[in-house]
């Protein structure tokens, strides 16, 4: 294999995509609106989820404990801090009524504070072998698993908060706290959010998908134009014009990243980690695997009519087992063994690890060993594939 | 006195069997190195005639597709500087022939040698040149970066490429489009466009597939023109065609007719053979049996 002749091939499909500007701005579009949509869209957290407050609470007679203020109402204090842009509190004084609000699906929760929630806190402060805890009652829409968990997060947080305060103005301890929660993350300390998470893989994923796509277009049109056969009647061996291909996708999906990234870092302001050659590196890895797998899939498409019938094929097991926007331990578990087949996979894993937890090659090695094999096999098989003949 | 005309010699290299034309004058000894492999030597030049060069030798060339013959145990030798016109109507197997020729299609049975080498071999690829009947250019780029792609896997260096690109564009007549988007132009410029590629590395033997369809008369006749040239500086040009009158330009044609040879001779002699005034006429007798 000479390098001269094989950077022949990949300048000639550098410039081909340098006319064809609408393919080019696919390449680069693409993932951007992909990351924009999506970082909006899904990103941000919800807001304005309407909750109906029963607050029955009778509070605390003055001077019937040494460790609480006087008049204090625990409830009210735990409503003041739920995060009113993202819960629409309507204040209810029947239960039964707020419960029917959110049978009606006017409302997505009712949260009711019994009329002893207060004395309650108190009793369980004193004796907690005794008493159960005071508690909030919840009654939810479960119809929507987003806006569950973002009630219940507020809630949580609102409940944490409150007792910090008490902490901090009185003279309880952290120690004695009935409900103390103490948060500790080893990443990504407990501000990631879904676009963090989804970041790193909308850049596989978007490499994945036009690689393969526009290599099969490629191969095909190399196919039904002629140009092939040119090219295998020339002294140009197959895997030159494999790899020359191969050095045209890797310096496309280099572009396509560095795009998705910084838009990422400048919409959403997303953070990196770990290194980001090796994040690089990777997509490239990809990009040579999937290249492969589109000049395999090409041998199989007389024509681009054909050629797009591979989408699906390809879009969904990507989308839906490679775990790019749910994590793989949510697909039903006899699902899950299918993933391992998914090579974009292992480029999400990889992309994950690198930028939010700042992995180095130590610790995804399997990642990259599975990558590289893949690379291997498919590119080695299409030149197998070039050299077949009848 | 000794008469100074330049000869052409093809060599193969010891080392890496790349073939080489040299150039030199008759008993003249010149120093050659082999672009492939770096590899120099000399080559002495005693030979003043290389008509009797034998470039292709078909020897029992048969494919089948199935049930389907398209080349029915062929045997025919080509020699150098012939220009040499495979004739017959459509699925005659005058494209298998050549598709065989380029490696591009295994023989069922029977072999080839090109420049004495039995195919397939890779290292005679450099001095082949190849003008499939599909336009197979490439029409996302342009004029010039289709012959500067073409001729750079052959190796051509820039400064090469430069000059020949110039030459081919005013053979072919497409000074104006050399910044051209290759999807833009015409059936027939697009054509002319793949001849050049096909001959932009001088190869030694070229296979033209019907490289006249589509080209108005007066181009048809400076493409003649241009294959003469090549012959008469030895170049061996195997071109397939099912327009007889220009068959005529030929030095040697062949009659195909279901994938068998029925005739090969000059157009001149086929014409006597037959006691026709035409190529055409000629073919006509030989397959129906009777004059027109």
């Amino acid at each position: 294999m000479r390098l001269r002749r094989t950077l022949v091939f990949s300048r000639r499909a550098l410039l081909q995509f340098r006319h064809d500007r609408r393919t080019f701005a696919f390449v680069l579009i693409m993932p951007l609106l992909m990351i924009l949509i999506f970082g909006y869209t899904f990103g941000g957290d919800v807001k304005g989820i309407s909750i109906e407050v029963v607050n029955h609470d009778t509070g605390l007679p003055s001077g019937s404990s040494p460790l609480l203020p006087t008049g204090l109402f625990l409830a009210q204090n735990i409503t003041q801090n739920l995060d009113q842009d993202v819960l629409l509190l309507h204040t209810n004084t029947d239960s039964e009524n707020a419960q029917q609000i959110v049978r009606d699906g006017k409302a997505w929760a009712a949260i009711v504070f019994p009329a002893n929630f207060t004395q309650n806190f108190l009793s369980f402060l004193t004796r907690p072998d005794l008493i159960s805890s005071p508690k909030v009652e919840i009654y939810l829409d479960g119809s929507n698993p987003t806006m569950v968990a973002a009630i219940i997060k507020e809630v949580t947080k609102s409940i944490q908060t409150t007792l910090k305060e008490l902490s901090a103005t009185l003279n309880i301890t952290q120690a004695e706290m009935p409900i103390a929660i103490e948060q500790v993350y080893a990443y990504g300390g407990g501000e990631t959010r879904f676009i963090d998470y989804f970041a790193p893989g909308v850049v596989s994923f978007a490499i994945m998908m036009v690689t393969t796509m526009i290599t099969i277009i490629l191969f095909v049109n190399e196919r039904r134009n002629g140009t092939l056969q040119r090219l295998l009647v020339s002294p140009a061996s197959e895997s030159e014009i494999v790899v020359g291909y191969a050095l045209a996708f890797a310096v496309i999906g280099v572009i396509q990243s560095i795009v998705v990234l910084v838009a990422a870092i400048l919409f959403f302001g997303i953070t990196i980690v770990g290194n980001i050659f090796l994040a690089l590196f990777v997509i490239l890895l990809l990009a040579f695997g999937h290249q492969g797998l589109g000049i395999l899939l090409s041998a199989g498409a007389k024509n681009e009519l054909q050629a797009i019938q591979f989408i699906p094929l390809i879009l969904f097991p990507s989308i839906l087992l490679a775990g790019l926007f749910w994590p793989i331990e949510s697909i039903p578990s006899y699902l899950q063994p299918l993933s391992y087949l998914i090579p974009l996979r292992y480029g999400i894993d990889a992309e994950r690890s690198i930028m939010l937890r700042g992995w180095g090659v130590g610790e995804i090695w399997v990642d990259i060993g599975i990558l590289v094999l893949f690379a291997v096999l498919t590119l080695s098989a299409s030149v197998l594939l070039l050299k077949r003949k009848n | 006195m000794k008469v100074c005309c330049s000869l052409q010699k093809q060599v193969s290299c010891p080392s890496c069997k790349t073939i080489l034309l040299c150039i030199g004058t008759e008993d003249e000894t010149v120093k050659v190195t082999c672009p492939s492999c770096g590899l120099v030597g000399k080559v002495t030049f005693n030979e003043s005639s290389d008509a009797s060069v034998k470039v292709v030798e078909i020897r029992n060339l048969t494919k089948s597709f199935g049930a389907f013959t398209a080349v029915d145990a062929l045997d025919l030798t080509i020699f150098k500087g012939e220009i040499y016109g495979l004739l017959g109507p459509n699925g005659s197997g005058k494209t298998t022939i050549i598709k065989m020729l380029c490696n591009l299609l295994r023989p069922t049975a029977g072999s080839a040698k090109i420049f004495g080498h039995l195919l397939p071999c890779k290292s005679i690829m450099n001095q082949i040149g190849y003008m499939p009947q599909d336009t197979a250019i490439y029409l996302d780029n342009t004029v010039h970066e289709n012959l500067f792609f073409f001729g750079g896997i052959y190796g051509m260096t820039k400064n090469q490429l430069e000059k020949k690109e110039h030459e081919m564009l005013a053979f072919v007549n497409l000074q104006d489009w050399r910044d051209s988007l290759v999807s833009t132009l015409s059936g027939g410029m697009k054509h002319r466009l793949s001849l050049a590629c096909a001959l932009i590395h001088e190869p030694l033997l070229v296979f033209l597939d019907e490289p006249t369809v589509g080209v108005d008369p007066e181009l048809r006749a400076t493409f003649w023109g241009y294959f003469e040239s090549l012959a008469q500086k030895g170049t061996t040009v195997i071109i397939t065609t099912h327009y007889m009158d220009e068959a005529d330009h030929c030095s040697r044609v062949g009659f195909l007719r279901q994938g068998c040879l029925i005739a090969d001779g000059r157009p001149d002699e086929l014409k006597k053979h037959t006691g026709t005034r035409s190529l055409e006429e000629a073919f006509l007798f030989l397959t129906r049996g009777k004059k027109p």
